[in-house]
C-alpha cells in the first residue's frame, strides 16, 4: 500500500514536470491575455419597463383561471376563507390534481426515476435509446405509446419527461387564456430593431422613439416576468449558472473607447461560482462548451465605455431547474456598459425566435406554470398574436418576437478548446 | 463510552508512567538548555501533529483515520521543531492523545482491519491469544517506539493486553487497549533519544529516528530500521548509503514540506480569516490551495528541479490550479495543479509574490507592510524585531477611508510622526511597502484608493521597484541565503545553536554554497553531519546562544 503511494506521488510529480516542459513558454500574464475582456454573465433576463409602465391587473396564471371557470359550488372547495376570488394556499395543489384530472394532463419518465415526483416510466419504441438526446419526433412516438391523444406530447422538465398539458399543447386548451392580459403601456425596453415606426412601437425607457418589443407587450402583465426582470432582483438571482454565457471581447486597445473590437458570444462548460458576498466570482476561469451552435461573433465598439456590436444571430444555453431550452435571437445587438470595477451590465435586443420560446415554455411543465402563477395557454396565444419578425415566406406567419433581455455579468477567462486540449 | 473500558486502559497505561513521567523529566532538562558537563541536550521531540498523523498512516496505513483534535504545536525561535524540544503535554491535551488513540486502536483491532493489520487472533495452538498479543506488540512497538521492546516490555503488555481481554470479553478489545496505551505513550508521542553506549552520540534507534524525522517527517520505514538493527547507521557508508537512499526518494518532497511549512509558518493559514465583503475571492478553500500552492512550487523547483536555492525568489514558475486563478487574475484552463509560468517583466516573480505569504501576514480587511516586513525580516533574515507597545496608538493607519493619506505608505508615515513608533517601523515597513501592490489576499493592484501604489524602496543598499525586484535582492542576499542555512539546522537539530555550534553552522554554510545552494545538498550536509548525532555538539562548552548575525558574518563569503 505505501509503494503505491510512492508511486502515486512520484507519478504526481512526474506530471507536474512533464507539464512544465511541454508548456515551454511562458503562460498567460496576471490580467489575462493582452487585449481581450470576457465576462460570464451571471443572469440574462427580460427586461421590464418597470414603473414606467404598469399593469392595471395582473395575468391570471392557467390555475387561477381553471379556478375561476369552476362552478361556484366547486369553487368554494379551494377558495380563499379571506377571499373567495383566491385560491386557498393550502388548496392549490389538490386543486391541480382536479385540473390535471379534468383535462387529461400526464407527463411519462423517459429515462426511469420519477422526474417531478409521482411520474410512471414510458413505453419507449424499439430501438430508442434512453441515453441519447430525445427529439420532438421521439416524444410523438412515445407519446403515441402511452396512450397520449393523436399526435400529442413534447418534451419536458429538462427532456427528462414527455408530457400534454397546456404547456405543451396550449393550443388544446384555449379557455385557459381566458384570464390572460398583455401589456397595453406606452413605454418599455427596448431599440429601434427593424428601423421603422409603427403603431405597436413603444417609446423606449429613455424617450427613444420606435422600440420593438412586442414580447413585454404579450408578457409584460405576467408577474414572475415582472418580478424577475427588476434589476434589483436580477442582481440577486443567478439564472443558468450551471450552464452560463460569455461575452468575449477581442482586439480591445483601450476599454473607454475602441472602434473595432471582436465581440465572441459562447456559451461555458463550467458553472458560475459564488463568491464570498454570494455575487459572481470574478476572475474565474471557464472552458468553452463544445456545442458549436451556441457560438456567435461579430464586430462592435466601444464609445465611452459603451460597447455596441453589429447585429448577430445567438443561441444562448438556458438551463435553469427544470428547463433545458437555448434561447434563440436573431438579429440581435449586445449594448453594454463595461464598468470601472471591471463587471458588465448590458442588454440584449433582438427577435427571439417562437421557437425556442414555446420549448422553454413547454420544458416549464404545467406544474411549474401552476407554481409560479404563469398560464402557458395565455402566453402562446399573445406571443402568436404579437410575433413581428422574421415571416416565414412558406406560411406567412412570423417565426420570431422583438425583444429585449438585459443582463449582468463579471470579468471572467475563456478557455478555448485548443487551450484545453493542450492543458491535458 | 463505557466506564469500564477505561480501566483497562488505565492499567495497559500503567506500565508507561514511569517513563512518562520520565519524559517530563527530560523536558525539564531540555527547557534549562545544555547540561553542566557541556555536552548537548539529551533530547526529547514531541511528535507533531504533521508528523504524529503521518506515522499512524505509514505503520498502519491510509485506511485507519485519525479523528480529534491535537494541541497546538508550539512555535520557539520562529520554528515549530524547536517548540517540540520545548513542549510537555498538559492533562488537557493527553485526554486529547488518549481519545485519539482509542479511536485509532479500535480502527485497527477492529473489524476491517485486523485481518491485515492485526494477523493473528487466539487459536488451538494459543488458547489465549498470548502469542498473537507478543507478536503484535513486538512488530507494532518497533514501529510505534521507533526502537525494538524489550522482553520485559513485551512481557508486560502481552500481560496487561490478556487482563483487558478477560475484563472486556474479547481479545480484540484487550488489544485494542493496550495499542491505545502505548498509542498514548511517551515512547510514541515524543522522540526519546537514547545515548550510545559509548556515551558521545545518540544510538542507532536514535539515529534512525532522526534522519527519518528530519528528511521525512515521518516515523522511520523498514529498510531505516533494518540499518539501525544491524549496525549500518552507525557506519559512514551504510548511514551515505540510507542518506541518498532517503533524498532520491519521492518522500523527501515531503520531509521539504514540512521544513517549509514549519520555517514560513504557512500552518497558520488554517487559521487565517479575511473579510470577505473586502475579499470575495477569499474563502477558506482557496487559503487551503495558497498554502498548497507555495508548498508545491518549492518542491518542483528545489527538489523536482534541484535549482538553487536563490532562484526561489526569481523564478516565474509557480504551481497553479482553478481555484487560484481569480487571486492570481489569470486563466486557468487545466484541471487539477499544473506549474504556471509568469511572462518575463510580470509582476508576479518569486517567494515574496506568493498569495500564501502576502495573505498570511495581512490584516484581514487590508495590508500590512509592517507585518510583512516583520515576516520578511524575521523568517527569512533571521533577524528579530521586538514587539510593539501595549498603548500604540493605530487610528491613523487603521483609517483606510481617510481622504487625504489614501495609501497606506502615507498613512504609515504619519503614523511614523510618533517616536516610540518609528524606530521599529523603520525596520519593518519599508520592506512591507514593497509588497504593496498586491492586497491583503495577494490579489495584484496598482492603485488605492485611486492613487498609484509606490512601492520603491532600498534594501541592503539597493533599490527596487516593486517585488519582483526586491526578490531579486533577496536572491543575492548572503543574509537570506545564511538565514536558510540557520533555520535549516535549528529545524534539524530542534533548538538554537549555541556558540559551541559555531563552527558547524559554518561548515554547512560552506557545503551549501559549495554545492550551487541545492537543497538536498543542504540536507545530506545536515543528515551526515556527525554534531546531528552527537551529545556533545562542537565539542566546546555552550556559552550564550549563537547569534544569527554572527553565524551570517561567518558564513558570508
Amino acid at each position: 500500500m505505501k509503494r503505491h503511494t510512492y508511486w502515486v506521488r512520484a507519478a504526481g510529480i512526474g506530471t507536474l514536470v512533464a507539464a512544465a516542459t511541454l508548456l515551454g513558454a511562458a503562460d498567460s500574464p496576471t490580467g489575462g491575455e493582452q487585449g481581450v475582456r470576457a465576462f460570464v454573465l451571471s443572469n440574462i433576463y427580460i427586461a421590464s419597463s418597470g414603473d414606467a409602465g404598469t399593469c392595471p391587473q395582473m395575468a391570471d396564471g392557467g390555475l387561477e383561471t381553471y379556478y375561476k371557470l369552476l362552478p361556484p359550488e366547486e369553487r368554494a372547495k379551494y377558495a380563499s376563507a379571506k377571499d373567495p376570488d383566491k385560491i386557498e394556499q393550502s388548496k392549490r395543489m389538490l386543486l391541480e390534481k382536479d385540473m390535471n384530472e379534468h383535462y387529461g394532463f400526464r407527463r411519462v419518465a423517459i429515462r426511469g426515476g420519477s422526474p417531478g415526483g409521482a411520474v410512471p416510466q414510458a413505453k419507449l419504441p424499439e430501438g430508442f435509446d434512453p441515453n441519447a438526446a430525445p427529439t420532438p419526433q421521439d416524444a410523438l412516438a412515445i407519446g403515441a405509446l402511452n396512450g397520449f391523444p393523436k399526435g400529442r406530447g413534447r418534451l419536458a422538465f429538462s427532456n427528462l419527461t414527455v408530457a400534454y398539458s397546456s404547456c405543451t399543447n396550449p393550443e388544446d386548451f384555449p379557455e385557459l387564456a381566458r384570464g390572460f392580459t398583455t401589456y397595453d403601456g406606452k413605454v418599455a425596453p427596448g431599440i429601434d430593431l427593424d428601423g421603422k415606426r409603427s403603431k405597436d412601437d413603444f417609446t423606449g425607457m429613455d424617450g427613444a422613439k420606435g422600440v420593438d418589443n412586442q414580447l413585454w407587450r404579450a408578457v409584460g402583465c405576467v408577474k414572475p416576468f415582472r418580478e424577475y426582470g427588476e434589476r434589483k432582483v436580477a442582481k440577486k438571482i443567478f439564472i443558468s449558472a450551471r450552464a452560463p454565457t460569455i461575452v468575449e471581447l477581442r482586439g480591445v486597445d483601450d476599454p473607454r473607447n475602441d472602434n473595432d473590437v471582436t465581440v465572441n458570444v459562447y456559451a461555458a462548460a463550467d458553472p458560475v461560482v459564488r463568491d464570498g458576498r454570494g455575487e459572481a466570482l470574478a476572475r474565474a476561469s471557464f472552458a468553452l462548451d463544445p456545442d458549436k451552435s451556441l457560438r456567435s461573433t461579430t464586430r462592435g465598439r466601444i464609445v465611452d465605455g459603451v460597447l455596441t456590436t453589429d447585429p448577430v444571430d445567438l443561441r444562448l444555453n438556458y438551463k435553469e431547474q427544470i428547463v433545458d431550452a437555448p434561447r434563440e435571437f436573431r438579429g440581435a445587438r449586445i449594448v453594454a456598459r463595461l464598468l470601472p470595477d471591471g463587471s458588465i451590465e448590458g442588454s440584449i435586443y433582438g427577435y427571439y425566435t417562437l421557437e425556442s420560446y414555446w420549448s422553454s415554455v413547454e420544458q416549464m411543465t404545467q406544474n411549474g406554470a401552476n407554481l409560479t402563477e404563469v398560464s402557458c395557454a395565455g402566453i402562446r396565444q399573445a406571443i402568436e398574436r404579437f410575433a413581428d419578425g422574421y415571416r416565414d415566406p412558406a406560411t406567412g406567419r412570423y417565426t420570431a418576437i422583438s425583444s429585449a433581455f438585459d443582463f449582468l455579468g463579471v470579468r471572467a477567462f475563456t478557455i478555448h478548446p485548443e487551450q484545453q486540449a493542450s492543458a491535458q | 463510552m463505557k466506564p469500564f473500558v477505561r480501566s483497562p486502559l488505565k492499567a495497559a497505561m500503567a506500565g508507561l508512567a514511569l517513563a512518562a513521567a520520565a519524559g517530563a523529566a527530560l523536558i525539564g532538562a531540555q527547557a534549562a538548555g545544555p547540561n553542566e558537563a557541556g555536552a548537548g541536550p539529551v533530547m526529547v521531540r514531541k511528535l507533531t501533529e504533521d508528523q504524529y498523523r503521518r506515522s499512524i498512516a505509514d505503520i498502519f496505513g491510509p485506511g485507519i483515520k485519525v479523528v480529534g483534535r491535537f494541541e497546538p504545536d508550539l512555535r520557539v525561535e520562529g520554528l515549530l521543531a524547536v517548540g517540540t524540544s520545548a513542549v510537555s503535554v498538559t492533562p488537557g491535551g493527553f485526554e486529547q492523545y488518549e481519545a485519539i488513540a482509542r479511536g485509532i486502536a479500535g480502527q485497527v483491532t477492529g473489524e476491517a482491519h485486523r485481518a491485515e493489520l492485526v494477523g493473528c487472533a487466539p487459536g488451538a495452538s494459543d488458547r489465549n491469544g498470548a502469542k498473537c498479543a507478543a507478536s503484535f506488540i513486538r512488530r507494532v512497538g518497533l514501529r510505534l517506539y521507533r526502537r525494538p521492546l524489550s522482553a520485559q516490555e513485551v512481557n508486560g503488555l502481552t500481560s496487561v493486553t490478556l487482563a483487558a481481554a478477560r475484563e472486556l470479553g474479547t481479545f480484540d478489545a484487550g488489544l485494542s487497549a493496550t495499542l491505545a496505551g502505548m498509542l498514548a505513550s511517551p515512547d510514541f508521542l515524543f522522540r526519546i533519544d537514547r545515548a550510545a553506549r559509548s556515551g558521545e552520540t545518540v544510538d542507532s534507534w536514535a539515529k534512525a529516528s532522526r534522519l527519518s524525522f528530519l528528511l521525512w517527517d515521518t516515523t522511520p520505514d523498514k529498510d531505516l530500521l533494518d540499518a539501525a538493527a544491524n549496525g549500518a547507521l552507525d557506519t559512514p557508508q551504510g548511514l551515505s548509503r540510507q542518506v541518498d537512499r532517503m533524498i532520491a526518494s519521492p518522500r523527501f518532497s515531503e520531509g521539504v514540506r514540512a521544513f517549509f511549512t514549519d520555517m514560513l509558518q504557512l500552518g497558520d493559514i488554517d487559521n487565517l480569516s479575511k473579510d470577505v465583503l473586502i475579499f470575495p475571492a477569499y474563502s477558506t478553500s482557496v487559503a487551503e490551495a495558497m498554502r498548497e500552492q507555495t508548498l508545491r512550487t518549492i518542491t518542483y523547483l528545489l527538489v523536482d528541479q534541484d535549482r538553487d536555492y536563490r532562484d526561489l525568489f526569481t523564478a516565474r514558475q509557480i504551481a497553479m490550479n482553478r481555484l487560484l486563478g481569480p487571486v492570481y487574475d489569470i486563466p486557468v484552463g487545466k484541471q487539477g495543479w499544473y506549474i504556471h509560468e509568469f511572462p518575463a517583466g510580470d509582476p508576479r516573480t518569486g517567494l515574496l509574490t506568493h498569495a500564501s505569504l502576502l495573505a498570511l501576514h495581512a490584516h484581514p480587511g487590508r495590508t500590512s507592510p509592517t507585518l510583512r516586513g516583520k515576516a520578511l525580516r524575521e523568517i527569512l533574515l533571521c533577524e528579530k524585531v521586538p514587539s510593539p507597545p501595549a498603548n500604540v496608538n493605530f487610528a491613523v493607519v487603521q483609517d483606510v477611508n481617510n481622504p487625504t493619506l489614501k495609501t497606506t505608505r502615507a498613512r504609515l508615515l504619519a503614523h511614523l510622526d510618533d517616536e516610540s513608533c518609528s524606530t521599529c517601523h523603520k525596520i519593518t515597513d519599508p520592506l512591507g511597502l514593497g509588497l504593496e501592490q498586491f492586497d491583503g489576499v495577494g490579489q495584484f493592484r496598482t492603485r488605492e484608493n485611486g492613487e498609484s501604489i509606490d512601492v520603491t524602496g532600498t534594501f541592503e543598499a539597493s533599490g527596487y521597484d516593486g517585488a519582483a525586484q526586491l526578490g531579486k535582492l533577496f536572491a543575492g542576499s548572503s543574509q537570506a541565503n545564511s538565514c536558510l542555512v540557520r533555520t535549516a539546522w535549528k529545524y534539524a537539530h530542534g533548538r538554537e545553536p549555541y556558540g559551541a555550534d559555531a563552527s558547524d553552522l559554518a561548515a554547512l554554510g560552506e557545503t551549501f554554497a559549495q554545492q550551487g545552494h541545492r537543497m538536498k545538498a543542504l540536507f545530506r550536509a545536515l543528515a551526515l553531519d556527525p554534531d546531528f548525532y552527537s551529545l556533545a555538539p562542537g565539542g566546546a562548552k555552550p556559552a550564550a546562544t549563537l547569534a544569527a548575525g554572527a553565524m551570517h558574518k561567518e558564513t558570508t563569503p
